[in-house]
Parts: C-alpha cells; sequence; structure tokens
C-alpha cells in the first residue's frame, strides 16, 4: 500500500467520522461504558485473585476444645499438636482471653455483649502457625482427630470464599461484557452502515472504474476501528484515574487490603481494553460491510 | 476485441434476458446496441463487465474471458474498460477535476500521471476551463462530458454506453455522440445501447438489434429500424 493511499483512506475515514457526528459521538459513547465495565471487572478479579492469594500464604489454624475439659486435659492436647511435623508454634487461648479479643473487635458495639449476661459462649482455643501453606490443610485435619478437640478452622476457608466470590464476579462479569460488547458491536455497524448508505453512490462508481475491493473496505475499516479506539481511550483514562484515586483512599484508611500496585498493572489493563476496542470496531465494520455492501 | 459465444443469461425469478448470443465486435468498431425495451439490451452490455455473470456461453474481452473470471479479478477487468450510464453518475460534492481523477486516485495512479491525463481527457471533452467547477452547476451535456471524460481517463481499450444521451436534448445528444466518434477515431472500441434513432440513422455505425435475448439483426451502416 503507497502511503499516499494510506493517507486518503484516513482523510475519507475522518470526513465520514465528520458527517456522521452524533452517531459517532454515540458509538464512542457505547464502547466507552461497556470497556468500562469490562475494565472494572477484570480490575475486582485480579484484585480478589490478588488477596486470595495474599492470604493464603498467611494462613493459621483455630483449633476449638471441648467445653468440659480440665486444665490437663488441654496441656495433653496442646502436646499433642506440638508433636505434628511442620508445627512451628503453638498459641494457648483460655474463653477469657477469646472473650476480650471478642470486645476488643466489637469496639464501641460492645453493648451487644450485656445480653449475655455473665455467661462466656466462647470456647478456648489453641492458635497453631506452620512452616509451609500447603501443610495447613493436612495439620488441622490431624488436629480434628485428637480427643477433646471441639473443630478446626483455618484461613484456608476464607480463600476459598474469596475464591468462590471471584469465580461469580468472574461470571456475572462475563455475561455482562458479552452482552455489552454485542451492543457496541450493534451500535458500530449500524454508524457505519449509516456511512455505508450515504456513500453508496460513490462505492458504486468506485467499483465500476475498478477499484479493488480492498481498496473500498479500509476508509470503513478505519472509520470502524478509530471509533472503537477513541471509546477504549476514554474508558482507559477514566479507569486508570479512578483506580489511582481507589488506591490512595484505601492507603488512608484500609491499609491493610493487598491491592494490586498501579503500575504496570493498569499498563496491562489499557492496553487490553485498547485492543478489544479496537477489534471490535473493526469488527462491526466488517459486519456492515459484508451485509451492506457486499464488498 | 469481444468474441461471445453461445451466451445465455436467465435471471433467478426465470426471465430469459439473453439466449445463445453470438457475436463478434473487432478492434476499433462502432456499435449502436438496439432494440424494444426489455429485450435484453442492458444485460448484453452488463455481461460485458460483469455486472451480470452469463448463465451458459463464453464471452472474451480483449482476450480475458469475462463469465470465468474470479470477482477478486474483477476491478482489473473494469481498468481496461471505460462506462459511461444515462444518468452520469458523478459525485456531487467533487468537483469536475476531482470526479475525472477520482477514476484514477482509486487504482492508485500516481500523482503527476493523473495530473496529465485528467487535463488531457478534460481538453478532449472541451471542459478545461470548468475543472474547478461542481457538477451541480453544469447542464446535462456538459455532465455527460464529464462522465465520459471519467470513463476514457484510463485509457480504456472498450467504452460501453449505456444511454449515454437519453436525458439530453438533440442538440447536446449531437454534441455528446461527436466526441465518442472522436474516441473511436482514436482506436478505441464502443458499444453503445440507445434509444435514439435519429443518431442511429444518421451516424451511419454498426447496429446489432436484439429482440426477447436474441440477436435478430446484425447491420454494417445500419439504421435503427424501429418506430418510437
Amino acid at each position: 500500500m503507497k502511503i499516499r493511499t494510506l493517507e486518503y483512506f484516513i482523510r475519507e475515514a475522518l470526513a465520514s467520522l465528520r458527517n456522521n457526528g452524533l452517531m459517532s459521538i454515540a458509538s464512542v459513547t457505547t464502547v466507552s461504558l461497556s470497556l468500562l465495565i469490562l475494565g472494572m471487572f477484570l480490575i475486582l478479579v485480579l484484585n480478589l485473585n490478588n488477596m486470595a492469594s495474599a492470604l493464603e500464604s498467611q494462613v493459621q489454624i483455630t483449633v476449638y476444645l471441648q467445653d468440659n475439659l480440665n486444665e490437663r486435659q488441654m496441656r495433653e492436647v496442646g502436646t499433642q499438636i506440638t508433636k505434628l511435623p511442620g508445627v512451628t508454634q503453638v498459641n494457648f487461648l483460655t474463653k477469657e482471653d477469646a472473650m476480650s479479643r471478642f470486645k476488643e473487635r466489637l469496639g464501641e458495639q460492645q453493648g451487644l455483649l450485656t445480653a449475655l449476661g455473665d455467661t462466656n459462649p466462647l470456647p478456648s482455643s489453641f492458635e497453631v502457625k506452620v512452616d509451609r501453606p500447603e501443610r495447613v490443610k493436612p495439620v488441622a485435619q490431624a488436629i480434628g482427630q485428637f480427643k477433646g478437640v471441639e473443630n478446626t478452622r483455618f484461613g484456608q476457608e476464607v480463600v476459598e470464599h474469596l475464591f468462590n466470590l471471584t469465580k461469580m464476579v468472574r461470571i456475572a462479569g462475563l455475561i455482562l461484557i458479552v452482552f455489552l460488547a454485542f451492543a457496541a458491536l450493534f451500535i458500530i455497524s449500524n454508524t457505519i452502515r449509516i456511512t455505508v448508505f450515504a456513500r453508496r453512490k460513490e462505492i458504486g462508481i468506485m467499483k465500476y472504474v475498478g477499484a479493488t475491493d480492498w481498496f473500498i473496505r479500509w476508509p470503513f475499516l478505519i472509520e470502524g476501528m478509530i471509533l472503537g479506539f477513541s471509546g477504549a481511550l476514554i474508558a482507559v483514562l477514566l479507569l486508570s484515574k479512578s483506580y489511582s484515586l481507589l488506591i490512595e483512599q484505601v492507603h488512608q484508611s484500609l491499609a491493610f487490603l493487598p491491592l494490586i500496585p498501579k503500575y504496570p498493572f493498569l499498563d496491562n489493563i489499557s492496553i487490553v481494553l485498547l485492543v478489544v476496542g479496537t477489534t471490535i470496531g473493526a469488527l462491526g465494520s466488517t459486519i456492515s460491510l459484508k451485509r451492506f455492501m457486499k464488498v | 476485441m469481444i468474441h461471445m459465444t453461445n451466451v445465455s443469461k436467465v435471471y433467478s425469478n426465470g426471465s430469459a434476458a439473453l439466449a445463445d448470443v453470438t457475436v463478434t465486435i473487432e478492434k476499433g468498431d462502432f456499435v449502436f446496441v438496439v432494440g424494444p425495451s426489455g429485450a435484453g439490451k442492458s444485460t448484453f452490455i452488463k455481461v460485458l463487465f460483469r455486472e451480470e455473470q452469463p448463465t451458459n456461453g463464453q464471452i472474451l474481452v480483449n482476450g480475458r474471458n469475462v463469465a470465468e473470471i474470479k470477482p477478486a479479478d474483477v476491478p482489473y477487468l473494469r481498468r481496461s474498460l471505460g462506462i459511461v450510464f444515462q444518468d452520469f453518475r458523478l459525485l456531487p460534492n467533487k468537483t469536475v477535476y476531482d470526479n475525472v481523477a477520482f477514476a484514477m486516485e482509486v487504482i492508485e495512479a500516481p500523482r503527476r500521471e493523473i495530473l496529465k491525463r485528467v487535463n488531457h481527457v478534460l481538453d478532449l471533452v472541451g471542459l478545461r476551463d470548468k475543472a474547478r467547477t461542481l457538477p451541480t452547476q453544469l447542464s446535462g451535456g456538459e455532465q455527460q462530458r464529464v462522465a465520459i471524460a471519467r470513463a476514457i481517463v484510463n485509457n480504456p481499450v472498450l467504452v460501453i454506453a449505456d444511454e449515454p444521451t437519453g436525458n439530453l436534448d438533440p442538440d447536446t445528444s449531437w454534441e455528446i455522440m461527436q466526441i465518442f466518434n472522436r474516441i473511436n477515431k482514436s482506436g478505441t472500441t464502443i458499444v453503445m445501447v440507445t434509444h435514439d434513432k435519429q443518431m442511429v440513422d444518421a451516424m451511419k455505425k454498426r447496429v446489432i438489434a436484439i429482440e426477447k435475448g436474441r440477436i435478430v439483426r446484425d447491420q454494417v451502416k445500419g439504421v435503427y429500424g424501429y418506430e418510437d
């Protein structure tokens, strides 16, 4: 392709974008909205995954004891736990310790506990740490078999909950994204159809004087790609700005939340969105050209 | 130049537009195609530039079998042809110059070549001084001259015209016909469908008459032969 021909294609595409002003704006808006939502889901899913793996590496096992044990029996359980392979640390927590921690966590809402009166429903427990994350599950299962142990809980459950949540978000996001992608595709192909229709006479003449199909197609393809790319660009700018703000806020108030750092995370998301946007644009054009121009 | 052998065209609705047509048109010929409406004249020229594909038969145009070429090669066939329509088919938002240059731009001709050729053909049709005018500011005859300039700007071996004077008054028609005559004198073959009895009778060119899809008459220095 000659440079001059490329210039011609781009000039034609831009002229047609101008002539279709309102439809062009509608297309760009639809694409940017769709990609904004796609980007939000991407960021959400990736962050949830990130949190899940962060939690996975710092789990400990909590061993709840039956309520009717005496001190000697409790110590017996503790000794057994210490002997298990991989166990690095065992802390004993009395019922009273558990209650004071619980009160701490309730903070200003401690008043709720007055309803309990003097009874303390919380069990005594051990907090067990192991040397490697993959030891957590077998160690917890072994402890669960010990006499006097009510049950065991470990962070794995939270991790699994998180992974389940991620999966649900991912499915919901996927459905929404497919739907929105079709909407974007539809409106872009409609915009191009209007262009094709407005220029059908010109296209007819081009065919009579021997223009190849690709020569006729390119300006429309470029127009579609510009629409898709512009929409994606708007989405990328909005997402980057909001994610930066979000990270700032989180660092101030919820510093423990392990959000993925901005770079290179945002760059990667931006590239994905721009490629998807441009592809949707090209695809929308192709559909219209195939259906309405037969070139 | 053109060799049609046993060419038939049946449209998908079952109507037969051409039935077993065999004809030869030599290089440099000037041929009028005449006949009643719906006789198959338009189909006769449409199969030449592959606007329609024949159902049967072989059509050689300048050595190429038009009936068989791949769709991707159709543009290259058309580059060797010039086509003129009754309704001119100019682009209203492009100047006379740009309308003609358009035919060279879409085949990616070099800019200097375009400038030279467009000015040359505008001279030939007598519109060099209107190069910067928009078609809407021209008379019908002038618009058709622009269309002719566009048809010949790529140096076609064959010019196909579908009732080029159908929308023009007799004087203007005569001017247009003189331009075609000049183009023909330079060696370009011309095939023209027309309903213009006076013109055909006056020009004394070869006349092919088509009725019900068949060639019923093929006369050198022929006449129109129908009463309109």
